[in-house]
């Protein structure tokens, strides 16, 4: 009797055993796949920043202020950039099919919708991308995909009044053909521009950062395409100019060099190795933010690192000299060489767990 | 101490059925999908068969096929958008991958000459690696083959890959063909360069989208193999307790001719590798091959010259 009741007791115990190994092993997956990611309100950066940044997630928009997040905005927002006068934002609202930019106060309210690219047929919607304020507040520069053929579908630079209608935006540069074109504006004073050109040489398709002193000249290439820099990012006092290079790797560093307003010295490397996106300068001209994966995870988070002295540039460098045509590929050779810091630069994460949005550069001030 | 003993074998009994059950779908694909059989034609001068003939810890070759949506074709019949071989050494812990473009214009192991992504439509993994042995003269070990939805899975199994991406990829015609009714309609796509997280869906647009890539498909050959890359890191990462979920996800979406034995061998070497030990080959214009018109078509011309040495160089 004691026997047979023993071996009925048993029979749960061998069911516990089961479903707990069952559990267990479950238990055991890696953290890449359950770990999601947190939202930013719920998170304490590990360090206060100085001033206000606004940076975004999965389409909401957050001001990070004082050591705090705020969310100011839901329902896919990207590139947000301030205003000169830090009175607005603008910032770009994606779709499926088409993108539109938009004026906001600081807390994330629309004042004007400055572009409608949105429309019935597909091939007719446009992509607004990359806005970012000239210093006069008077204009916005940004990334439009407009005109395209049929498949080629490639952004140009294109200003238009801030206070005034897309039908008088008027486009800044010639794409090289079905390369994704030109990105990244950054309006200088007066009438220049620094901005992303694509080319295509026998390896790919490779970035370079340009400059263009106004409207309709072709301007000069300040990197080389062997280098492929992007994601321009000018100090506060116009001094220095950050950007992401990668060698036509995967890999990617983050140089700083001294830029006077038409030429860049030679560049030096701050990190270099992995991936690391949309260097933002602070508004002292301290040090950089920027987004990079952090963990086995692969979530980009906050990061920030100083950036030192940098030499001013004291005589003109040779600069790549482009070919006759915009539309054809750069043949710079002439970058400077690069030169590393000799003291050793440590980055320090600021966020874990966020995924922020690295497409989307963080706008500081 | 009978008892003590019988009590130690229930309960570690129980413990197997529980590990069992956890591991059951990664038996039941290990039976479904992998082990696939392949009679691939002889070809003078290479071994017979696709299925696996290297020795534990000898280099192996692998054809990878990436195939379009199947659901508009008969089961089995789809084109092949991508085709990869992958070089794998164990023992040097190196890895080649070599991009085969899906226009290239070559005799096909079922007869007649047509775009190589017309291999598999007609006789399915076996014709696919027959006519990239005959024209390549390459032996292939074994085949993976994987669909659309397959890889949008498996990314999201990973929790997304962490890419590059060197140029903004636009496309007012890309298929918008997954989990629609309509299989032939199309929608926009816009991926924006630099460093990023992509899940599986805009990872699928990033390495299908060819429409305004000034290197066509062979634009697309070097985005799918950073995507492989960014896989490859990312499973690194990963033990076997996620392996049911990621079978589970992947059910009717991959078939490979390689064992269990061998996708654990290969799992477990590719942690191993070091980025900087894969070579990565995509046969550029206007060395490898060029653009040319066979009747209406628009196809890759082959330049077996410059291809031939390459491939004996890089796949023994």
């Amino acid at each position: 009797m004691m026997r047979r009741l023993a071996m009925l007791l048993f029979i749960p115990l061998m069911l516990v055993v089961a479903s707990g190994t069952y559990l267990y092993l479950g238990s055991l997956k890696s953290k890449v796949v359950k770990e999601g990611a947190k939202l930013p309100t719920v998170v304490k950066p590990k360090f206060e920043l100085p001033g206000t940044m606004y940076v975004v997630q999965a389409g909401a928009l957050f001001k990070l202020e004082k050591g705090v997040f705020t969310q100011v905005a839901s329902g896919n927002w990207a590139q947000p950039t301030i205003t000169p006068d830090h009175s607005k934002l603008v910032a770009v609202q994606r779709s499926d099919q088409s993108s539109d930019l938009y004026l906001l106060d600081l807390n994330g309210h629309i004042i004007k919708q400055l572009t409608h690219d949105g429309a019935r047929i597909i091939d007719a919607n446009h992509w607004a991308f990359y806005p970012r304020v000239s210093a006069d507040s008077s204009s916005v520069m940004y990334s439009y995909d407009s005109p395209k053929y049929g498949f080629q579908v490639d952004f140009s630079i294109w200003s238009m009044p801030l206070n005034g209608t897309q039908a008088q935006a008027r486009r800044r540069t010639t794409p090289n053909d079905h390369t994704g074109g030109d990105v990244n504006p950054i309006p200088l004073a007066g009438t220049a521009v620094l901005y992303v050109k694509h080319s295509n040489d026998a390896t790919g398709v490779r970035s370079q950062i340009w400059y263009q002193p106004r409207s309709g000249f072709l301007g000069d290439a300040l990197t080389s395409a062997a280098d492929d820099c992007g994601q321009p990012a000018l100090s506060p006092d116009h001094s220095q100019l950050a950007m992401i290079c990668t060698g036509g790797t995967q890999s990617t560093r983050l140089e700083v060099a001294p830029f006077n307003g038409t030429t860049l010295g030679t560049p030096r490397v701050l990190i270099g190795g992995g991936l690391i996106a949309q260097p933002t300068w602070s508004p002292d001209g301290a040090g950089l933010a920027y987004f990079a994966p952090a963990g086995i995870v692969g979530h980009f988070e906050l990061w920030w690192v100083p950036v030192g002295t940098v030499v001013p540039v004291t005589t003109p460098k040779p600069t790549p000299k482009p070919t006759a045509s915009a539309t054809r590929a750069s043949t710079a050779t002439a970058t400077p060489a690069v030169s590393t810091t000799a003291a050793p630069i440590v980055p320090l994460q600021v966020t874990t767990g966020l995924d922020l949005t690295a497409t989307s550069a963080p706008t500081w001030y | 101490m009978r008892l003590t003993i019988l009590v130690l074998a229930a309960l570690i009994l129980s413990s197997g059925v529980g590990a069992l059950a956890y591991f059951f779908p990664v038996l039941a694909a290990g039976v479904g999908q992998t082990g696939q059989k392949v009679n691939v034609p002889l070809v003078p001068g290479l071994k017979a068969t696709a299925t696996p003939v290297a020795a534990p810890g000898a280099p192996f070759t692998v054809l990878l096929l990436g195939s379009d949506d199947d659901s508009k074709f008969s089961a089995d019949h789809v084109l092949t958008q991508s085709m990869i071989l992958v070089r794998v050494n164990p023992g040097s812990k190196q890895v080649t991958m070599l991009s085969i473009p899906r226009d290239l214009w070559v005799p096909l192991s079922t007869g007649g000459t047509d775009k190589i992504d017309k291999a598999y439509s007609y006789g399915r993994a076996s014709a696919a690696i027959a006519t990239v042995q005959r024209n390549f003269g390459v032996h292939i070990d074994d085949y993976a083959w994987i669909g659309l939805k397959g890889l949008i899975r498996l990314i999201d199994q990973l929790g997304g890959v962490d890419v590059y991406v060197t140029n903004p990829v636009l496309d007012d015609f890309y298929p918008n063909d997954i989990d629609v009714k309509y299989l032939y309609g199309y929608t926009r796509v816009a991926v924006l360069p630099g460093a990023q997280h992509l899940d599986g869906s805009h990872a699928l647009q990033w390495v299908r989208s060819r429409h305004d890539d000034v290197n066509g498909d062979f634009g697309r050959s070097q985005r799918q193999q950073q995507v492989l890359l960014a896989i490859r890191a990312k499973a690194t990462t990963l033990n076997a307790a996620n392996l049911p979920d990621i079978v589970a996800a992947m059910a009717g979406e991959f078939k490979t001719s390689m064992s269990l034995a061998r996708i654990r061998a290969l799992l477990g070497v590719a942690s191993g590798f070091n980025p900087a030990n894969i070579k990565q080959i995509v046969l550029l214009p206007p060395t490898y091959t060029s653009y040319g018109f066979i009747g209406a078509q628009s196809v890759v011309l082959p330049h077996w010259a410059e291809i031939l040495p390459l491939v004996r160089a890089n796949f023994p």
